[in-house]
Formats: structure tokens, C-alpha cells, sequence
């Protein structure tokens, strides 16, 4: 079906639809691997003409990518079969902020660090925390599930998402969830379209739980000569029933990574775990400080530091905040691929985890570091290869099922928080099979002619690596 | 598994490891002025990364909305800082700019502007506009900039004498930063060859933030903007004054030249009050990279927007000390004013420091 151009522009004004041909190769990517070309780009600022794009593109069967950033790394925003990519910045209005109910109202196109800036003079902040929150937007954060590095103390998007207005694939306006932190009224759709990345319909405005700032904040690091030690430590820390508000972990490959990039000096050692508390009363983080520094003891951890001063803080952080750009530079000829990203495994496995991940990129011939926040059970990891080489896509594509199967194995889930679009659709359809048909029957209630962003999670391709053309070269 | 074709995109060539290193984040949006106004990918660094990427794997046939796109970037610097995988965004730029030149993508106002480097040696096609030719022991690059405002270039030269430093002007020509940034590389090495000649010098004071990146970078010179070169030597003064104090992008983030100009300015004894966005963090005033020829609206809105900026921290006067942004600051301070009644003088540090020299008497 060809796209009715003047009809959008109609809508949403003319300077708001782009369909030249280099606005389209723009929009085709995302910071996934995949790269596939939508029709039209189209930007809505207001529910009543996402209204009106969404009832257009229904009868005529077009589908429909809402797009924040553009920063997810699975591909979500890729579309398959061209449509309309709706691109939701300029719905970038804090709408209200409710100090004595703890919430915040906001359209889907708020940037994370921006709704920050205006809750901190209230004394308050929207607790997920992305590493790429100074650009992602609530939309791509509602999206995907979005978390960080202080999941381990907050949780995720879900867990700070209570309600919201949604437009169907109709057109209809529907309002899901309630303004309070328990409710107990019925199914939760709001919930359920926390994470559907775009695919039952489009999140129009937010309401969400916001957190009081915490006093006080201190951090430490411990070093390790036997990953296993650092992953009982972990799981040690979160089974003593403390809760830090961080809890990340650093392999040897990522440690290496950052000392041939970056020249830190970091200690040349099996694992480093960064730690934090935060709290209200400093005679209680340091209470908390002090149970995690005997845990890492208990469990060999060596270099022990702990500090409340910015400085130290921010010194202690620096190899783990200069990791992703490291490994862009940790050998001559290696890229770093957005590939079996972000994998959640049970605290106990975290070390099993890792150590099985170092194997199975060693058998097929690629590198992988592993880190993140361990304290949620979470592993990054990323894969450095010779993009440009065919046979290294394969071995990637081998290396990628091999991790999955391991990780499902171990009672682990396929994304922690980035969320599957193509990228982890076959994983994904392999670990959730017993759920894939209600999820299909869902989908099909909300919208039956699969307009929206079609092609992802359940009906994702079974093979990621021919889903869609790459975004790199591969010539060799 | 698509494969694509490289064409012969002879810069951009240079840099197709460094584009595949982009891992498309978007971090780069976070304070770029251009999608900070558009709000388009397209328009962003990424945006342009992907594009330029396109042009080398033959993915896009260069067009001219492909030029007008590459062209629109300040040369701010902002996206080199919030690059986690370190990519030297602005090489890559220039590099498709380039290539967009040679495939006859160039707009006529550039190519005006280079024809004027190519014959007068200034980007204004003047040949009355000259520099003083003037003996001494220190080299003096004053810049086209400089040499479009005489008063203010003398102002500087006698402020240095006053000083104590005794600066050689030569009858100098543009260092070719235009013919750099705008893309027209090949003009430049034929310029690149005549400018050394004509300013032999391994080492140089300068006037403009944007000629003191352009000689280190461009020509290996050894440049020092001069406000480096006066801060230890200015005496005190007592100017009472308040005011905001705008960073040049090629000074705060291009040289690292945060804390002279501040501290000249609390020795002649005025109070700064910082801007929201500020050193590092500053934001661009809109005139670089070439916009400022080409896409005047949009070089506005950017300006307007760091005035608002200004105007909220109470005081009245901005002082910056690049004359192209005081040039678009107060273009832009003028146009806030006549619509909403809030007003701000834009000044030169220069102008601050010529009254500081003669309130503390050191000027007759």
C-alpha cells in the first residue's frame, strides 16, 4: 500500500512528514545491528493527531514504529515491511508533577535526565536509571522495559509505571492503570504495555512513581581473583537482605578492555564489584557500607575502598563509566556489535554465567566481556568482531544461541531490559514458547490487522542475522 | 545477509573503520544545537554519521538535500565530548562535505566566500582589507574576523603593547579554515602552501579562538589566543561590574580555555554570573561550521535561544570573546529585545579590558 503523503502531512502539518530518501536511510537504523528502510517519517504533537495517524493507518493496513531516541539496541524501531515511523519527540511535555501523591504525569517524549532536572528542586526522581538516560525518552523507556545500573535498589520501568493514556491501533483513546502505587482493580494493562515495544499500541502520556532523592551516598570497590568469588559476593550481599543502589561487576575482559583503552591502571585481576548505598541517614549507609565490605571479605575480595567523597566517588566509577567505549577500542579491527546484550540470570549463576559466556566466545571465534548490574541479576555483554567479515556473522549468530541456551538453562530470561525486537527473537520465542500463542491472541484483540510495529517479539524472524538487511558492510 | 558496494568517496573513505565504530547510541543528540531546535535524527550527529556512511557504501547517491543536511552543523564540538566510542564526528563531516564539494554539491555562497580567499586572501574579497604590517618580536595572527573590525584589532595591539609585548603583524592571508569546514579541501592545500609562506612562524599570538584551533590543527603553529598570553601581565582593576560570560565553542571545548578569560575578568574586577549551561557545557551561539551563510534562521533560533539563556541570569551585559558570536549574540540579543522587551548588551572581552587598562590608569 502506498503511503498517502499529503493526507499525513495534513495531519501533522508539512514540516512534519519527511519521506526523502536520506530521512528514510536515517531512520532505518537504530543502535541495533538491523537496518530496513520505513516509508514515511511522521511527528505527532499531539494525542488527537496520533489519533488520526493510527485510524489512517488502520484502514489502510500500514504499520505503525513509534520511535523516541532511537537508541534501542535490539532493533526495536527497525521496521520490516516499511510504514510509518512515528517518531514521538516533539510529545515532550512534563504535564504534572504531584509531589504529595508521588507521581508525575508526562508525554512519551520526555528525556529521562530532563524530567530529572525538573523533579530535583521537588526533592524527588524518576528512579530507572539507563546508562543512556541524558537521551532516551519515557517512550522508549516505557518501550522496552528500561532499567540501569540502580535496578538493584528501584527496579524497572514497570515498577514505576502506574498508568497511562494509550492510543489503539483504531484510533481509540483508552486510559489504563489508576494514580496509585497498589491496585488491585483488575488485569494490568498498563503493565502489559510496559515492555511491548510499541506492538499493542502507542503510549500517549505517563503517569509514573517518582522517589524522594536520597541524603547520602557512599561507594566502594572490591577486587577478585576468582570470578566465582565475585559472583557469591553478589548474590551474598542481596541474600543478607541488603540493598544497595549498585551493584556492578567488571570481567577481565572488560577490566583489560578499559586499561588498553584508557589507561586506568584498574588491577589486572579476575573480577571487579563496584558498590553503593544511598539512603536518608548517613549512620544508616554507612551501616549498609559496612555490611558489604565484610561480605566482599568474606569472599576473598581484596583492595577493598570506600568512599562518600565525590571525587574518590567518581574516580571508583571511572572504569566502569569508560567500559562501553573501551571496548569500541579493545583490538584493532574488532567493533562492537549490539548482540546478546543483556541477559538476566538468577544472583547464584551470575559467575557460572560469565565464565560459560568467556567459553563460548572463545569456541566460535569472537570476543565478549561481560558486565552490568549484576545485582539484579543482569549481564551486558557485547560482541567484538570484524564486522565486515561474513563468517564472522555466523560465528557471532553461533555464539549468540549458544549463550541463550545456556542462560535458559540456568533459569536466566533473554533481555533484563533492552528488550527483544529482532535481535533476540529467536531466543526469545525459545524461552517464552509455552506463552507465545497468548501473547499472539492478545496482540490480535488490540490490533488485528498487525499494524502495529509488526514483525517483533512473538512475530519476530526465526533467524536475527537475515531479518534484516545490517547496518554494517560485509564484504570479505 | 545484504552485502554493500564502497564507491570512491575519497575522503569519507578515509574513515569507514571510524563510522563503523559509531554504535548509533545517540548520545550525540543530548546538547546539540541544531536537533535541539529541529528535533529531526537526521539533522543530529548521528544522523550525519549515517549519512556520510550511505554516501561511502553507495547506499545514498549524494543530492543536494544530502549537502544542505551535511551543512547544517555549527562545529560546536559538543557531540566530540558526549561520543562514548570517542569518533571524531567532525573529521567524518567535514570529509562528506568534502566529497559533497566534489561531486558539485558546493552552495554559491561558499564558493563565493572561498573565491574570495583565492583572490584576495581574506574572506570578505577586499583587498583593502589588510593588516597593519607592524615589527616586533612576537607574531601576531590577527584573522579575517579581526581584520573586518580595525578598531577592535588595534584596540587589542595597543593593549599589548601596554603590556609589554611587542607583536609582528605581517600582511597576512585567512589561515583557510573556511575552505577546511566548507569542504573545498583541495583549495585548501593549494592555500595551505602560500599561508606558510606568508606567515612563516612556528609559534604565534592569535585573536580568534576559531584561527588559534585552526593554526594548531591546520598548520602545526604553536598559537596562543592572546587573552593566555595578557592574563598574567594585566594589572588589577576596579570595574564593578556584573555580567554573564559566553564560551566560545573553539575555546571551551576546543582549546580547553575555560579559566583565563573568567580570571581576567575577576582581576579587572567584574563579577561573573554563570549561565545555566556554561565552560565545557556551554552552549553555541549558532555562528559556526558555516550555517551562518547558509541557514540564517537557523543560526538565529540558536542564538536566541543562549540569549534567553543570558537574560535569566539578571544581568546586562554578555561579554563573549569570539567575534562571531558577538556578532550572531547580538543580532540575536537585538531581536529578543524589540519582541519581548528583555534586554542584554553583548560585549567583546576586549572592550573589557581596554576599560579595565584605563580605569587602572596603565592607559593614558
Amino acid at each position: 500500500m502506498k503511503i498517502d503523503v499529503k493526507k499525513l502531512k495534513e495531519i501533522v502539518g508539512e514540516e512534519n512528514v519527511r519521506d526523502n530518501i536520506a530521512d528514510l536511510y536515517v531512520y532505518s537504523s537504530d543502535a541495533s545491528v538491523h537496518s530496513s528502510k520505513p516509508d514515511a517519517i511522521v511527528r505527532p504533537s499531539s494525542i488527537k493527531e496520533v489519533q488520526e495517524i493510527l485510524r489512517y493507518a488502520n484502514k489502510n493496513k500500514i504499520p505503525v514504529i513509534p520511535r523516541g531516541a532511537g537508541s534501542g539496541m535490539s532493533g526495536q524501531t527497525v521496521p520490516l515491511s516499511g510504514g510509518i515511523i512515528l517518531d514521538m519527540k516533539r510529545m515532550d511535555k512534563i504535564i504534572e508533577i504531584r509531589p504529595e501523591d508521588v507521581i508525575c504525569k508526562v508525554e512519551p517524549g520526555v528525556i529521562n535526565d530532563e524530567l530529572n532536572r525538573v523533579l530535583q528542586p521537588y526533592g524527588f526522581f524518576f528512579p530507572p536509571t539507563p546508562s543512556s538516560g541524558r537521551i532516551c525518552t519515557i517512550g522508549g523507556m516505557i518501550g522496552t522495559n528500561a532499567s540501569g545500573v540502580r535496578s538493584v535498589k528501584y527496579g524497572a520501568t514497570r515498577d514505576a509505571v502506574i498508568g497511562m493514556k494509550v492510543v489503539l491501533a483504531n484510533g481509540d483513546l483508552v486510559t489504563f492503570g489508576s494514580n496509585t502505587k497498589v491496585d488491585s482493580s483488575g488485569y494490568q494493562l498498563a503493565k502489559l504495555m510496559v515492555g511491548s515495544e510499541g506492538t499493542l499500541g502507542i503510549v500517549v502520556e505517563a503517569t509514573l512513581l517518582i522517589s524522594p532523592l536520597p541524603k547520602y551516598r557512599s561507594m566502594g570497590v572490591a577486587n577478585f581473583s576468582a570470578l566465582e568469588d565475585a559472583g557469591r559476593m553478589i548474590s551474598e550481599t542481596i541474600a543478607a537482605g541488603i540493598t544497595p543502589s549498585m551493584l556492578e561487576l567488571m570481567d577481565n575482559v572488560a577490566i583489560t578492555a578499559v586499561n588498553n583503552a584508557q589507561n586506568l591502571g584498574l588491577p589486572d585481576v579476575d573480577a571487579i564489584v563496584i558498590f553503593e548505598c544511598n539512603g536518608m541517614l548517613k549512620e544508616a549507609v554507612e551501616y549498609d557500607m559496612g555490611r558489604v565490605k565484610k561480605v566482599c571479605k568474606k569472599n576473598n575480595g581484596t583492595g577493598i575502598r570506600v568512599s562518600n567523597d565525590p571525587d574518590e566517588m567518581t574516580r571508583i566509577y571511572e572504569g566502569r563509566k569508560k567500559l562501553f567505549p573501551s571496548l569500541s577500542k579493545y583490538r584493532e579491527g574488532l567493533f562492537t556489535t549490539a548482540l546478546a546484550d543483556d541477559m538476566a540470570v538468577p544472583m547464584s549463576k551470575i559467575a557460572d554465567t560469565v565464565h560459560e559466556i568467556h567459553v563460548i566466545a572463545k569456541r566460535n571465534n569472537v570476543v565478549m566481556s561481560a558486565y552490568g548490574h549484576c545485582g539484579a541479576g543482569l549481564i551486558h555483554t557485547k560482541i567484538l568482531m570484524d564486522t565486515n567479515k561474513k563468517s564472522q556473522w555466523e560465528d557471532a549468530k553461533h555464539a549468540v544461541k549458544e549463550v541463550y541456551d545456556y542462560v535458559h538453562k540456568v533459569g536466566g530470561t533473554t533481555s533484563g531490559e533492552h528488550g527483544i525486537g529482532f535481535s533476540k527473537g529467536p531466543a526469545f520465542k525459545q524461552e517464552k514458547k509455552d506463552s507465545l500463542e497468548m501473547m499472539k491472541a492478545i496482540k490480535k484483540a488490540l490490533d488485528p490487522n498487525n499494524i502495529l510495529n509488526p514483525h517483533k517479539l512473538m512475530d519476530s524472524p526465526d533467524d536475527w542475522l537475515t531479518a534484516t538487511p545490517l547496518r554494517y558492510q560485509v564484504t570479505k | 545477509m545484504a552485502t554493500k558496494a564502497i564507491n570512491n568517496s575519497k575522503h569519507l573513505k578515509k574513515y569507514e573503520k571510524e563510522m563503523n565504530m559509531c554504535i548509533r547510541c545517540a548520545y550525540c543528540f543530548e546538547e546539540c544545537p541544531v536537533i535541539k531546535e529541529t528535533q529531526w535524527d537526521t539533522d543530529g550527529a548521528r544522523g550525519k554519521i549515517i549519512m556520510s556512511y550511505g554516501l561511502l557504501t553507495g547506499e545514498l547517491e549524494p543530492s543536494q538535500y544530502i549537502a544542505d543536511k551535511l551543512f547544517r552543523c555549527t562545529f560546536c564540538r559538543d557531540c566530540l565530548d558526549k561520543c562514548p566510542s570517542n569518533i571524531n564526528i567532525l573529521e567524518i563531516i567535514s570529509s562528506a562535505r568534502a566529497d559533497l564539494v566534489k561531486a558539485g554539491y558546493a552552495s554559491d555562497t561558499h564558493k563565493h566566500v572561498i573565491k574570495n580567499i583565492k583572490d584576495t586572501g581574506n574572506i570578505y574579497g577586499d583587498t583593502e582589507v589588510i593588516s597593519q604590517e607592524r615589527e616586533g618580536k612576537i607574531p601576531l595572527f590577527i584573522g579575517c574576523q579581526y581584520l573586518g573590525r580595525p578598531n577592535k584589532t588595534k584596540k587589542y595591539i595597543k593593549i599589548l603593547e601596554k603590556l609589554g609585548i611587542d607583536p609582528v603583524v605581517e600582511n597576512e592571508m585567512c589561515c583557510g579554515y573556511p575552505m577546511e569546514v566548507l569542504g573545498f579541501r583541495e583549495d585548501f592545500e593549494k592555500h595551505k602552501e602560500k599561508f606558510q609562506k606568508s606567515f612563516p612562524y612556528k609559534d604565534a599570538i592569535t585573536l580568534c579562538p576559531t584561527c588559534t584551533v585552526f593554526l594548531r590543527e591546520g598548520h602545526q603553529i604553536d598559537a596562543k589566543h592572546v587573552l593566555q598570553v595578557m592574563l598574567e601581565k594585566l594589572p588589577k582593576a576596579n570595574l564593578d561590574m556584573k555580567v554573564t560570560y559566553h564560551d566560545p565553542c573553539d575555546f571551551s571545548r576546543g582549546l580547553k580555555i575555560i579559566e583565563e578569560p573568567r580570571k581576567i575578568l575577576e582581576k579587572l574586577g567584574v563579577e561573573i554570573v554563570e549561565m545555566k549551561n556554561n565552560k565545557e557545557n556551554s552552549r553555541c551561539c549558532g555562528g559556526g561550521g558555516g550555517i551562518l551563510m547558509t541557514d540564517q534562521d537557523l543560526s538565529g533560533d540558536i542564538a536566541r535561544k543562549r540569549i534567553k539563556e543570558a537574560i535569566e541570569t539578571g544581568v546586562d551585559i554578555l561579554v563573549t570573546s569570539c567575534p562571531t558570536c558577538e556578532q550572531v549574540l547580538k543580532k540575536a540579543a537585538q531581536e529578543i529585545s524589540e519582541d519581548e522587551g528583555k534586554s542584554i548588551s553583548v560585549r567583546n572581552i576586549e572592550d573589557i579590558i581596554w576599560r579595565g587598562l584605563k580605569k587602572s590608569a596603565e592607559i593614558s
